[in-house]
């Protein structure tokens, strides 16, 4: 479905790399730099990343195009976006995150980082607004969809449904921790006692950032945690049988995705 | 909010998109609350006019919304953590001094005139940032943006159509489906209910993919032109070409040492490599676009109406010197050249 | 027929991948060009896959094995995936508002075109060619979700039309549609074929609309084995035949007719024989006893908002009844159907279910009185009303959702609190050796409903109410269905179902309404209402008009009385 070739590979894995920068520039700035200014930094980074999203969702497009992959990818994305409004009752986005990482778990590494951009991207049109956090967010829904590609393959039943549940808790938490680290300067500006200082050692940044992050955020990203596991435990069961029924049905290539063993019952068809 | 005849929907999107980038550069470079006034004041005023009927437009006031609390936030935070001392009125509120794990801060202390001035600045410069994509999006249609995405994207355009199609569609269906779930009479504990609910939404939603998938590939979608074979592999090497020019530039941006010339040039030139590859790619696949949105003079103007603006802005503290409450020749300028959209679109 | 056609079959073997079954086997066949040519067969046939294989989508979208070649125009569709066939072949699916990629009609008039790679003054000339062609000009820049069912059926068909395909393929393109509808639809494929030379392939189950047009059938069966040929030859070994076939055997009409002019001409002596018959019999209108009243409305009235589905209906329906209600597409069939069972939107009005168990021994030509006050269905907790009054919906798939037919049946029992395994046995009536551990999703539209019937028929409730349950089923489970519905019916049970299937409604109901724009037009027994008129009637009374006869039932019936 969404063949990673080596070239592919290296392409996400420079992108992931970009994207760490990006998302620490507070901790790694140093005196001097551009991005000393705190208003421009997020923008100028902001722009890079959609740059680096653009070249990786062109480079996964350019082999074995496959109209059904890119129908799964916009049906997915659709749940995705219709479900942010609810979940900004509970914590703010966990719920998005959800099919992100089960459709991640059954069509694989490519295919899970392609649906966290996509998913962000309608999301972000149709019930979330735009703005200059899309890009951060988008790369960071994208790795919960990699990451979920890559998890060990043979796991089944409710094992499976315990290491997603597990994973999606941490997705959720850091996924809360790090938006906080790259807009950090962004929403503080620099007068204040807990704002990022340009050049400064790690650890004194870091000290200032976990302050910050705790009075802010830890309740959110916390519950965002439980969310999304809890999530995970209820529909995770059905959501997978049904997205590895429909691959199996429709002849997606084996080799990419996840679909298991052979039905021996015959599927009638006219 | 008015809404005039002339439909903004007829202009090219890239138009609008490169003014709204102008001003939002301009706002970083805004010296103060005055001049950050005199461009939100702009962008409304071509909004109020201009604006289409999609439900992106209908959203604006809450952007608007939103651009007022992050005002506020910013202004909370310095009255609770912020570095106190300067100069104007003083209001003094008790300082209560946290324990040393907390990094020895003091919460809320005297509060200064000209610090609470400086917070409100900085958070109405943000808020105008914000807005500045608002008004963007107000004044294209989104979905008819995407149709001009250049045919590399596909993969975003496609999905992203589809999903704007089917989402409509997936809460009609879910509403169906609780709707017939009744019907059986049955009392299920919550988290039945809901995956009860979900499963014949998400396995309807499934086969739907599946039929449109089936629909695309009989209309031919993503054909090859029979001169392609063989590009992939330039396209490939390009891409990545260009995520080494950003990885490396992105560092020596951020770090304080390397030459400002070599960082922009790498990012430069990591982008001119993504736009090569980008058109090759785009070269490869077969297919045109019916009723294109035209490029003309207007929204050469508009554009350049936008880069003025940037470009005034950036230089802004070399011509003149920001008055007070940061009052500005340059930026009021700048807010007049914001509005030229409005003779210009109106003219034809 | 001749060896050149335009669409080529040799000894063409099918296989899906995860299936052992063969769905076709050993097909040879040649349409010629400009035909339209009809293809028919039971549920469960590969008619679909047949089709799917013209454009090439079987094998390369869906996965299988295909033995033999299949040639379109020339090219072979082993090595042509359907992008390569787009320019040659158009294809409309059985849900046509699913395949839809954009969100406006001109836009998905002219994303065809946008695939193909034309340029953009071609594609302006071009839509405005097909939004002529198909009447579409009021439509042109509405969104795709406000279209009623026909229009949808109509923008399908023109988008594929736009890349100017040499043949179109149409999966069951009537079956949503009500009776304008489906016409306006034919007419415009007959006009593509006789005016513009497209070669239309047909799959219907419906084929009292279409037989008359066709010029060639191709006859799938269950084996997977195809036959080709004229569509009198097809029709006379066929075991699928609309009721003017199956009149025309009765009568020993040569050759066969297939449109109801043909068979007026030949029917005068069966109509000579009938009027004897049928004056020699009298009516006896006290034989006929109605039973208990099950549910009463009166001045039912249902609103959304500005638009009035339903304004003031008063009916009652009786005990052992099964009664019919029909009208256009959006008159307010569903709105009522919904409104009784108690779920629905009621903006005023009453509904009663009244309970008529355990009662005394009825008397003979009275219609009797209620024996208790009755229940308002709105009133009742849904594990109390699911043992009153049951509704099976229209997409019957929404209601299940566990992945085994076993499950689902034994849900089904322990919400009504019933002994375990008495919707299993429902379902074996209705749908015999349907295996427990399918996936609901898996099974046919007929072994759907069944299941969904089963389920909802758990708690035995006297009133029971169908909205549409005869779309996309094919004759024998239609017979099917209908014999459970009397057998129901005998019981007692009282029946409400919607329909636009006449053929259905004149063999299986007692009474039909008739609604349109929410008033309520006419109420009576079923024969006097087909056959009053035109548009209703079935196609038995419209070939032995003035004859109040509806079904071949009723006319071989007629016919053996004496003998």
């Amino acid at each position: 479905m969404m063949l990673l070739g080596f070239r592919t590979g290296l392409a996400l894995g420079l992108a992931s790399g970009v994207g760490v920068l990006a998302f620490t520039w507070p901790l790694l700035t140093g005196r001097g730099s551009l991005l000393e200014h705190n208003a421009s930094a997020p923008i100028v980074l902001g722009l890079v990343l959609l740059g680096v999203l653009s070249v990786v969702l062109i480079a996964l497009g350019e082999g074995g195009i496959d109209a059904k992959a890119i129908a799964m990818l916009g049906l997915l994305a659709a749940v995705g976006a219709v479900l942010r409004p609810l979940s900004a009752g509970s914590a703010g986005i966990e719920l998005v995150f959800l099919f992100i990482v089960l459709g991640g778990r059954v069509f694989g590494a490519g295919f899970g980082f392609a649906l966290g951009s996509i998913t962000l991207f309608v999301s972000a049109l149709l019930t979330g607004g735009l703005g200059p956090w899309l890009p951060f967010q988008m790369l960071a829904a994208s790795w919960i969809g990699m990451g979920a590609g890559l998890l060990p393959r043979g796991m089944r039943g409710r094992l499976e449904i315990t290491v997603l549940a597990g994973y999606g808790a941490v997705c959720g938490f850091l996924y809360g921790q790090a938006m906080n680290l790259s807009f950090w300067p962004f929403t503080l500006g620099p007068g204040t006692a807990l704002s990022f200082h340009a050049g400064a050692p790690l650890a004194e940044n870091l000290h200032r950032f976990v302050i910050f992050s705790i009075t802010t955020s830890l309740g959110w990203d916390l519950a965002r945690a439980c969310v999304l596991a809890v999530g995970i435990v209820i529909l995770g069961r059905h959501t997978l049988d049904a997205l590895r029924r429909t691959a199996r049905l429709a002849a997606f290539s084996p080799a990419e995705s996840d679909v298991g063993h052979r039905d021996q019952q015959s599927l009638p068809r006219q | 909010m008015l809404g005039f005849v002339a439909q903004s929907g007829t202009v090219h999107p890239m138009a609008w998109w490169g003014w709204a980038v102008g001003v939002a550069i301009a706002t970083t470079r805004s010296p103060g609350v005055i001049s950050t006034g005199l461009l939100i004041a702009a962008l409304v005023l071509v909004v109020a006019i201009f604006h289409g009927d999609s439900p992106f437009a209908r959203a604006f006031p809450a952007y608007l919304g939103l651009a007022a609390a992050i005002v506020t936030i910013r202004v909370v935070f310095y009255i609770l953590v912020g570095i106190k001392g300067g100069t104007g009125f003083e209001v003094s509120l008790p300082t209560i001094p946290l324990p040393d794990w907390a990094g020895g801060i003091e919460l809320l202390g005297p509060v200064s005139g000209s610090g609470l001035m400086a917070s409100f600045s900085s958070g109405l410069a943000l808020a105008a940032l914000l807005l500045c994509f608002g008004a963007a999006i107000a004044l294209t249609d989104p979905q008819r943006t995407l149709r001009g995405l250049p045919a590399s994207l596909h993969l975003l355009g496609t999905a992203t159509v589809i999903a704007m199609t089917l989402a409509p569609q997936l809460v009609e269906s879910w509403q169906r489906v609780r709707r017939a779930q009744k019907l059986r009479g049955q009392r299920l504990r919550r988290g039945r209910s809901v995956s009860a609910t979900t499963s014949p939404v998400l396995q309807d939603a499934l086969e739907r993919s599946l039929k449109i998938a089936a629909s695309m590939d009989s209309r031919g979608y993503a054909r090859l032109r029979s001169d392609a074979s063989g590009g992939s592999g330039a396209v490939l090497a390009l891409m990545i070409t260009a995520l080494i020019g950003a990885a490396l530039g992105t560092y020596a941006l951020m770090d304080g040492t390397t030459p400002k010339w070599l960082s922009v040039s790498l990012l430069v030139g990591g982008a001119t490599a993504a736009v090569l590859g980008s058109v090759i790619a785009s070269r490869r696949i077969h297919s045109t676009s019916y009723r294109p949105d035209p490029w003309g003079t207007r929204e050469a103007l508009i554009i350049v109406s936008g880069m003025a603006i940037a470009t005034l802005a950036f230089f802004s503290a070399d011509i003149a010197s920001p008055g007070t409450a940061g009052w500005s020749a340059v930026f009021l300028l700048c807010a007049v050249l914001a509005t030229t959209p409005i003779p210009v679109v109106m003219a034809r | 027929m001749t060896q050149d056609g335009i669409i080529r079959f040799d000894r063409v073997g099918f296989r899906y991948s995860d299936s052992v079954r063969q769905v076709l086997h050993d097909v040879t066949l040649a349409i010629p060009e400009g035909e339209l040519c009809l293809v028919i067969g039971p549920t469960g046939s590969g008619k679909s896959t047949l089709l799917q294989l013209v454009n090439g989508l079987a094998p390369h979208f869906t996965g299988g094995e295909l033995t033999g070649t299949i040639t379109v125009a020339g090219r072979d569709t082993s090595t042509h995936p359907p992008r390569d066939l787009a320019d040659l072949v158009g294809v409309v699916g059985q849900d046509p508002a699913a395949g839809f990629v954009t969100g406006r009609v001109d836009d998905e008039l002219a994303y065809g075109m946008e695939q193909l790679g034309l340029p953009d003054r071609v594609m302006r000339t071009r839509v405005e060619e097909v939004i002529d062609l198909l009447g579409l000009d009021a439509l042109r820049s509405r969104p795709l979700s406000e279209l009623s069912a026909g229009e949808q059926q109509r923008v399908a068909i023109a988008s594929v039309l736009t890349s100017h395909p040499r043949i179109l393929v149409l999966d069951e393109p009537t079956s949503a549609l009500d009776p304008t509808g489906a016409e306006e639809v034919l007419a415009a494929i007959l006009r593509l074929v006789h005016d513009l030379g497209i070669t239309v392939l047909v799959a219907e189950q419906r084929l009292e609309r279409v037989i008359q047009y066709a010029d060639s059938m191709v006859l799938v069966g269950v084996d997977g084995t195809a036959r080709f040929g004229l569509p009198t030859e097809i029709l006379q070994g066929s075991p699928l035949a609309p009721p003017i076939v199956e009149l025309s055997r009765l009568a020993g009409w040569d050759p066969t007719p297939r449109s109801i002019r043909d068979a007026r001409r030949l029917a005068g002596p069966m109509r000579d024989r009938l009027t004897e018959r049928l004056s020699q019999q009298s009516e006896d209108p006290a034989a006929h006893v109605r039973g208990a009243v099950a549910l009463a409305t009166k001045g039912l009235r249902v609103r959304y908002g500005a638009v009035h589905a339903l304004a003031g209906v008063d009916l009652a329906l009786h005990e052992g009844e099964v009664t019919a209600v029909m009208g256009r597409n959006g008159s307010g069939k569903s709105s009522l159907l919904w409104a009784l069972q108690g779920s629905g939107v009621r903006t005023g009005g009453t509904v009663l279910i009244y309970d008529t168990s355990g009662g005394s021994p009825t008397q003979a030509g009275a219609v009797r009185a209620p024996r208790q006050l009755g229940v308002d269905p709105q009133s009742l907790p849904p594990e109390q009303a699911i043992r009153r009054i049951a509704l099976v919906p229209q997409s019957p798939s929404d209601l299940l959702y566990l992945d085994s037919v076993g499950a689902e049946c034994q849900a089904a029992d322990r919400a009504v609190g019933a002994v375990s395994g008495i919707a299993a046995e429902l379902l074996d009536r209705l749908a015999p050796g349907l295996s427990e551990s399918r996936h609901p999703r898996d099974l046919s539209e007929g072994q759907r409903l069944a299941l969904v019937l089963a389920v909802q028929l758990a708690g035995q409730p006297h009133v029971l109410l169908l909205d549409e349950p005869t779309r996309g089923l094919d004759y024998d489970a239609k017979r099917r269905l209908g014999e459970v519905l009397s057998e129901l019916a005998d019981v007692g049970t009282a029946v409400l179902l919607s329909s636009h299937d006449v053929e259905f409604v004149a063999h299986t109901a007692d009474r039909v309404l008739v609604l349109a724009r929410g008033e309520l037009l006419t109420d009576g027994p079923v024969r006097d209402v087909l056959t009053a008129s035109p548009s209703f009637a079935p196609q038995v009374a419209r070939i032995l008009r003035p004859l109040p006869v509806l079904t071949v039932d009723a006319v071989r019936e007629a016919l053996a009385v004496q003998s």
